[in-house]
């Protein structure tokens, strides 16, 4: 029985990293300049295969297929992949179900840092290296601030994250007061809003290594998140070193965070509704929880990001979209009669 | 497996809970710590469980001393039964029984077929098997609790801990969940349990440890070492013990 029901959550598992295979392959084939299946497969088999250059194609859709819609389809993966993880495992550690992954600061540390980094005119490249950093930086500020308060550890980290945050959303707003109304504000509100629409190869392979440096523990570490999520007594006294995990999990889950928002803004809700999308699918285990997560994310994003370039003539901001489905869609999750959160 | 304490003292700052207490657990024993709220027995545990370290004395587990073992080499000596409790997510009995098998698996392995095999024996050991897939906020108190036991049972250790096992369970749950511990106890468990019912010490315990002020007041067979002034300055109401026709004895309050 037991072992029946272990591999459903597998085959719900795999359906979910299919469809994802698929959203790809859909997604490369939508958008303003027509390429059909046809031209992509013709494409594909140059590209990976190394076949003949084909008639049907042009330089020009060649070069849509792979320096724009490429890294654009594979940063949505990464972000949505990762947002989710980070909301998942944050929710373990921090043994609340509303935990979404800017709840310690990691989006309003990265905000306050790109938004310097428009307003001093340092360049794309700069304001992701500026969000990266000013979001760890931002974490361990809360670390160090929580380390210094008393009392329950989980709250003080939570209070720390909300006062920490909130001083960081002071400076941004300050930066946009200072911040030129013509070209420089509504650049750091645009970047606010979230949106994958300037994605660069480069930018993919920026946040491709923090990610997987965050991703691959949190992912050995998934069996022990189960624990944390009682008590820590509890964990302990059944083997487990509660305040290295805990540890862990926040620095990685914070790292991919910090990666994600960096390179496409601030993009709230895939955080905390894909995570419970999850849940209701393959339960509360983060053996499973975890990776499908993961692949719900992935394809979540992936599908909104198609809307948010396809949907009207102007792009529609990514950050936008997903608090536009994910409100209602949570509503929808948390409304529905079989078994409570 | 045993657990010997000896000499211990712990303060909350300057206040002091626990005052040179000793005692000891034998193996196959069934302990029962008798005290009014707040005297120092979950502190108590705490300090055997290693989650709060001796300020002076010493507590050793199989003879060894609580202080030198490893978190997951003292998880597989003493497993832990909390109060029944709401966890924040629900999981089913199988996922909770089994996270009692971690501290056989290595640093960061996920338990694997040999462990689901030890959740399954431990689910059967307190006849809960049928609950295995139901939703651990879905089934009742007693249930709770026994899934509890049986999570503790799948950590394989020689002692568990319970703390007030039986608080919040009805009076046929009750029963049923110490006549489940007392079978294990015959198995060769030992196990140390804090309770509020002095019933419970004559009906299942081997041995009854009183604490009064975080110091030991008495400590010895239930038949002998809970008597009726014992249980009126433990809790401070007056008490009659007789014997009845079964030759156990039976606590009654004296009301007037």
């Amino acid at each position: 029985m037991e072992k029946k029901k272990l591999r459903g959550y597998s085959l719900i598992i795999a359906a979910l990293g299919a469809l994802v295979v698929a959203g790809i392959i859909v997604s490369f084939t939508l958008g303003r300049f027509p390429i059909s299946p046809g031209q992509l497969m013709s494409a594909l088999g140059e590209k990976v295969f190394g076949m003949a250059k084909s008639d049907a194609l042009t330089d020009q859709m060649r070069a849509i297929l792979f320096n724009v819609r490429l890294p654009r389809i594979f940063l949505a993966c990464m972000v949505g992949c990762c947002l989710s993880a980070a909301g998942a495992s944050y929710q373990g550690v921090f043994q609340n179900p509303m935990a979404a992954p800017d709840i310690l600061g990691a989006s309003s540390g990265a905000a306050a840092g790109a938004a310097l980094a428009i307003l001093l005119e340092l360049g794309s490249k700069m304001v992701m290296v500026f969000a990266f950093g000013a979001s760890l930086i931002t974490i361990a500020l809360v670390m160090f601030v929580s380390n210094a308060a008393r009392g329950n550890k989980v709250l003080r980290i939570i209070l720390a994250g909300i006062m920490v945050s909130s001083l960081c959303n002071a400076a941004t707003s300050f930066i946009k007061l200072v911040a030129d109304p013509n070209n420089i504000l509504p650049e750091i509100t645009y970047w606010m809003m979230g949106s994958l629409a300037k994605t660069k190869t480069a930018d993919v392979l920026f946040a491709l290594v923090p990610m997987a440096i965050g991703i691959v523990p949190l992912m050995l570490l998934r069996w022990r998140i189960n624990l944390l999520t009682l008590s820590d007594s509890e964990a302990r006294t059944m083997g487990v070193n509660v305040t290295f995990v805990r540890v862990a999990v926040i620095i990685c889950a914070t790292l991919i965070t910090a990666a994600s928002v960096s390179v496409s803004g601030l993009i709230g809700w895939v955080g905390l509704v894909v995570p419970h999308l999850a849940r209701r699918l393959v339960g509360n285990n983060y053996r499973h929880l975890l990776p499908a997560s993961m692949l719900g994310g992935a394809l979540f994003l992936l599908i909104v990001d198609n809307v948010s370039r396809n949907l009207l003539v102007t792009e529609i901001p990514i950050g936008i979209l997903t608090s536009v489905i994910g409100a209602p869609f949570f509503i929808w999750l948390i409304t529905r009669k079989k078994d409570a959160i | 497996m045993s657990v010997v304490v000896e000499n211990l003292s712990f303060s909350y700052g300057k206040r002091r809970v626990l005052d040179g207490v000793s005692f000891e657990a034998r193996e196959g024993e069934m302990l029962c710590v008798l005290g009014p709220n707040g005297v120092g027995k979950s502190t108590l545990f705490n300090c055997i469980l290693g989650l709060a370290p001796a300020e002076s004395g010493e507590i050793r587990v199989d003879g060894e001393a609580v202080g030198n073992i490893g978190v997951r080499e003292l998880a597989r000596r003493i497993a832990f039964v909390p109060q029944s409790h709401a966890p924040t997510f629900n999981y089913s009995v199988f996922d909770m029984v089994l996270m009692g098998t971690t501290a056989h698996v290595g640093g960061i392995s996920a338990p694997g077929a040999e462990q689901m095999l030890l959740a399954e024996n431990a689910l059967e050991r307190v006849g809960i098997s049928h609950l295995r897939e139901r939703g651990y906020m879905q089934i009742s108190g007693g249930e709770r609790q026994l899934t509890l036991i049986a999570r503790a049972l799948a950590q394989q250790s020689g002692v568990i801990i319970m703390d007030e096992p039986t608080a919040n369970l009805d009076y046929g749950n009750q029963l049923r969940v110490l006549m489940r511990v007392k079978e294990l106890v015959r198995e060769g468990m030992t196990v140390i349990q804090s309770t509020h019912n002095p019933d419970h010490a004559f009906l299942f315990a081997d041995r009854v440890l009183a604490l009064i002020d975080g110091r030991v007041a008495a400590d010895g067979p239930p038949a002998e070492a809970v008597t009726e002034s014992l249980i009126e300055s433990l809790y401070g109401v007056r008490v009659k013990l007789t014997r009845g026709d079964d030759g156990a004895i039976h606590c009654h309050p004296i009301l007037n």
